[in-house]
């Protein structure tokens, strides 16, 4: 009956509890852009501080039982009341609380990085000591006082695995304003990061093709012949920037290379016949930042589409993007 | 996650305001030298704040609190008892603060500070009190409520604002938990409250007690009548009745002093109707009650003892309220007992020898007992005695010998000792009775006021046929005292509170003074009776008078609707609490813009910029380029705008927009 993996069955407990929990939670609180907190969402229950605060209660009530004493009774039962007002105001803080993704950097595989989400208060006036945090990153606790909306920025390690990334529920918590009471959501805000392929060197690139007619291998390596100079235009990688003369007060130009006027590289699925789908993604994330990097121009030619030979910052993000999200149906 | 655990300075700045504030009540019964280490803890911890020192370490911490212990130790000569233990947590309260570093020491001292107010009570239930104390809760909370708000590194009154909301919303509810919540005995006996003696009555009394005991002027009790009250000169309130006689000092006998069959008084005859009234009694660390005579109470927990007094098997520690009954023309103990006889004609054999002559000279001219009375209060009346708080000093030996015939000078002891001490002589069974005699009536709400100054001895003398009769041998002297008053009857002397200048009572001749005084009075004896003196009898028959039968289906609904009633709005107030801010004129004509293009099929995005969408929809809707284009450099040249500068060109931007159609 027990499985060969040796799971105990308080585990197989454990495990279908979590499962459950999981199941109940998507339930509760689908995945959304936009979430706002409510009693659908919101969860209350006393924490350890509530718990010592309940025993300290116990103990004045001892005191007021033995003492005969009406005004210890009258505190005790004044303090009793109050935690049951802080559940009210507790409650209040989070919600109402509006939490907007706002945007995900995407990263290599295992690299940290930034997951941005915004804060609106809709109908409160304030809420305070709101804590975040997913389950692998950094916490952060803010206040919106004063304030309609607030930026928070999370950092947290993506995985080992390229594409869409989730970091998971977001935990928002608070325990304003007595500390007795913890008020908490886990909210999935849809919020993907992209993870682009591990960059793997290939010893030489094979068969290299080129837009030239007569579609010579040109090594890429020594090209950097000084050319001339040029305007900035947007997109160009600041490596060519000519600092000096922009230093020396005049427009910003860029240094053109004689090289990669005349080559441009097209990176090709097929010049990796032989290898599987992932150790093909990986060498062409590798020349692609590679080709970036020397300020050529590239092309990238996958099974099922193809980017146009191009520069600078935003086409890299397109190549690297095709292939992070290649055999994805929902590029 | 370290930053979070930290106190911000807001809440420690309260925490140190906390400290101080709980400490203020205690003042008067801890050593100074607490209040010291008040000062060095707080002072210390804001240069730990402000990072000029550190944290004390291990050692230091250890030296600390043995400092504290042995400190207590030589202050009270004990760790035993409310006092040292009340003094040994404040000392410990003003420590933990030189650990607190991290939130979780906050809530330990934070926790710790509502149970310091709980100890207060233990001594004192005054309205005063009370509402000093309701302000400590108000501001232990706001420390709470300031360790919840990250970042506020400034001082604030804000977190108070919310404390005392939660505090004003928890009230009412705390008044419904507070009369309903059933009220059972104690669990465990605790050791005796306070060791400090209070003013009051003692079970001795020796020339020179009482008349120490009328330099006060604290109140003893109050008494609220059912109807009328009687005449002044009528209100002896009986507390102790001294019997034995021994090195010139009166003292009652104990309970187990009698024998056996002495221990319950016989039944007197109620004659005519009588008085009903309720006594709020301040604690007196003594067991016995003060009333009229004949006395009886109904009241669970309260004695009769054999001289026809009331008394409580437990020390009246705290303000202590009964209801009694008296039947004042009741003829008590027409029947004397051999043993009881015995003890009331009781006298050292050889003292006072010039007091029993002239008793017996006494005896030789009277028929009867009655007339043997009659002759001494006369001799009182005739010969020069004074009534006076300050009498001379009298010898060890025959004191009384030397009050009657040389000094003539004394307060209501020497002649209630002497004038027993000559019925006894007389073979007349006497003793003296101590108790309090008469009362100032509070005009406001008809309570009879009874202070320490109305402290009085008196005498009891058994005649056949008519039982034990009181004999005021004061008012042979001195009937202005039994008429109205000490004040009255010092008038001449100057004596009266001549040690509490400050005392309202001094100033009784002062309208406005003396308004407040009783009013004051009058409110602190509604709070004794309402809430002081609220136990498990008077919770059972306030509810029987609300409810009816009370039974645990009803308690259950009147806990729970009162509750609704309260927590119901307070909710509601919170959630739909309305936003505050409000989008200026500006944003929103711009918003009306957005929502007119996205009807035509382009929505903003979210975090697009107005420029953006601006060049996105010039292309998706041509016809409106020009005026898209205008409209959103209106609305960008506006928004960076110092504000209110540019009402005409706010008003422009509004046309421009209500022609987009």
């Amino acid at each position: 009956m027990a499985p060969a993996t040796g799971m105990s069955t308080v585990d197989r407990i454990r495990a279908r509890l979590r499962r459950r929990f999981r199941a109940f939670i998507t339930s509760r609180i689908p995945p959304s852009r936009v979430v706002t907190l409510n009693q659908k969402r919101i969860f209350i229950f006393p924490n350890r501080v509530g718990l010592f605060f309940g025993i300290s209660l116990l103990v004045m009530l001892l005191a007021a039982i033995n003492f005969q004493n009406n005004l210890s009774y009258g505190l005790t039962f004044l303090l009793t009341t109050l935690f049951i007002v802080a559940v009210l105001h507790t409650y209040s803080n989070l919600s109402g609380l509006t939490l907007r993704a706002v945007h995900a950097q995407p990263a290599f595989p295992g690299q940290q990085t930034e997951f941005e989400l915004q804060l609106e208060c809709s109908r409160r006036k304030e809420h305070v000591g709101i804590y975040l945090k997913w389950p692998s990153s950094n916490a952060s606790t803010v206040n919106l006082v004063e304030v309609n909306q607030l930026r928070v920025q999370l950092h947290a390690p993506v995985g080992k695995t390229r594409g869409w990334y989730s970091p998971g529920r977001l935990l928002v918590e608070s325990t304003f304003p007595l500390g007795l009471l913890r008020c908490w959501s886990w909210i999935d805000l849809d919020l993907h990061a992209l993870v682009y392929p591990k960059p793997i060197p290939s010893g030489e690139l094979p068969g290299l093709a080129t837009e030239q007619p007569d579609g010579a291998a040109i090594p890429i390596e020594g090209s950097d012949d000084f050319y001339g100079f040029r305007d900035y235009r947007h997109g160009d990688s600041l490596r060519q920037i000519y600092w000096k003369g922009l230093a020396r007060g005049q427009s910003v130009q860029v240094k053109q290379y004689a090289a990669y006027a005349d080559r441009s590289v097209w990176l090709d699925w097929d010049m990796f016949a032989g290898l599987g789908t992932e150790q093909r993604l990986s060498h062409l994330c590798y020349w692609a930042l590679e080709f970036d990097k020397a300020g050529d121009e590239y092309g990238l030619r996958l099974p099922s589409m193809s980017i146009a030979p191009d520069i600078g910052e935003r086409h890299l993000e397109q190549v690297l993007r095709a292939l992070a999200l290649y055999g994805d149906e929902e590029q | 996650m370290k930053a979070l655990q930290q106190i911000p300075r807001n809440a420690l700045v309260w925490i140190i305001i906390s400290m101080f504030t709980l400490v203020l009540p205690h003042i008067e019964r801890i050593p100074p030298w607490v209040l010291a280490v008040y000062c060095v803890a707080a002072l210390w911890r804001i240069m730990v704040y402000r990072g000029r020192w550190s944290f004390p370490r291990w050692p230091v911490k250890l030296g600390l609190i043995f400092a504290g212990f042995a400190g207590i130790l030589l202050s009270f000569s004990t760790l035993v008892g409310l006092e040292p233990t009340v003094a040994l947590l404040l000392t410990a309260f003003a420590l933990k603060l030189l650990e607190s570093a991290e939130r979780k020491d906050a809530y330990v001292l934070l926790f710790l500070g509502y149970f310091v107010i709980l100890t207060e009570f233990l001594f004192s239930q005054d309205l005063f009190i009370v509402l000093l104390s309701l302000l400590n809760v108000v501001i232990v909370t706001t420390g709470l409520v300031a360790l919840h708000r990250p970042g506020d590194n400034r001082f604030r009154m804000r977190p108070m604002k919310q404390a005392t909301l939660m505090v004003a919303q928890a009230a009412p509810l705390m008044l419904v938990l507070f009369f309903l919540f059933p009220r059972i005995g104690p669990l465990w006996t605790v050791p005796i409250k306070s060791q400090q003696a209070k003013t009051g009555m003692s079970e001795f009394m020796s020339p020179g007690d009482v008349s120490r005991l009328s330099r006060s002027g604290e109140v003893a009790f109050r008494v609220e009548f059912n109807g009328d009250i009687p005449a002044r000169s009528q209100l002896y309130w009986r507390g102790l009745v001294m019997s034995r006689l021994q090195q010139g000092t009166w003292s009652a006998l104990s309970f187990y002093e009698a024998p056996a069959s002495e221990r319950r008084h016989t039944e007197p005859e109620r004659t005519g109707e009588p008085l009903r009234y309720s006594v709020i009694l301040e604690p007196t660390q003594q067991r016995w009650l003060y009333a009229l005579r004949y006395a009886r109470s109904t009241d669970s927990g309260i004695m009769s003892s054999s001289d026809f007094r009331l008394f409580r098997p437990i020390v009246i520690e705290d303000d202590y309220l009964y209801q009694v009954r008296s039947w004042p023309e009741a003829a008590i103990e027409t029947n004397l007992s051999a043993w009881r006889r015995k003890t009331e004609l009781s006298l050292p054999a050889t003292d006072n020898p010039r007091a029993r002559a002239l008793a017996a000279q006494f005896v030789e001219e009277s028929s009867t007992a009655a007339e043997v009375v009659e002759r001494v209060l006369r001799h009182f009346n005739a010969q020069p005695f004074v009534y006076t708080l300050q009498p001379p000093l009298l010898p060890e030996r025959d004191a009384m010998d030397a009050f009657l015939f040389d000094t003539r000078r004394g307060f209501c002891e020497h002649y209630a000792s002497s004038f027993v001490i000559m019925m006894r002589a007389a073979g007349i069974p006497a003793r003296v009775v101590a108790g309090y005699q008469g009362g100032e009536v509070n005009p406001i709400n008809r309570t009879v006021i009874v202070h320490q100054f109305d402290a009085h001895a008196w005498a009891e003398v058994w005649l056949e046929g008519e039982g034990w009769v009181r004999v005021d041998p004061t008012a042979a002297v001195a009937p202005e005292r039994i008429e109205l008053g000490l004040e009255e009857a010092l008038a001449e002397e100057g004596s009266f509170l001549a040690d509490s200048p400050l005392s309202p009572l001094r100033y009784r001749n002062i309208d406005i003074i003396n308004t407040l005084r009783l009013r004051y009075d009058a409110l602190t004896y509604r709070w004794q009776a309402w809430v002081v003196g609220f136990d498990q009898d008077r919770q059972f028959s306030l509810l029987q008078d609300f409810f009816g039968e009370f039974t645990a289906r009803k308690f259950a609904a009147v806990l729970l609707g009162s509750w609704a009633l309260v927590l119901i709005p307070v909710g509601l107030g919170l959630l739909l609490r309305r936003r505050t801010h409000e989008l200026s004129k500006l944003d929103k004509h711009y918003l009306a813009f957005c929502r007119k293009l996205g009807k035509m099929g382009i929505e903003r995005d979210f975090g697009e910029t107005p420029q953006e969408f601006a060049s996105r929809a010039q292309q998706a809707l041509p016809r409106l380029a020009a005026s898209i284009a205008d409209i959103t450099k209106r609305y960008n040249a506006l928004a960076y705008a110092p504000p209110g500068a540019n009402e005409t060109e706010l008003r422009d931007f509004i046309r421009t927009v209500r022609t987009i159609h």
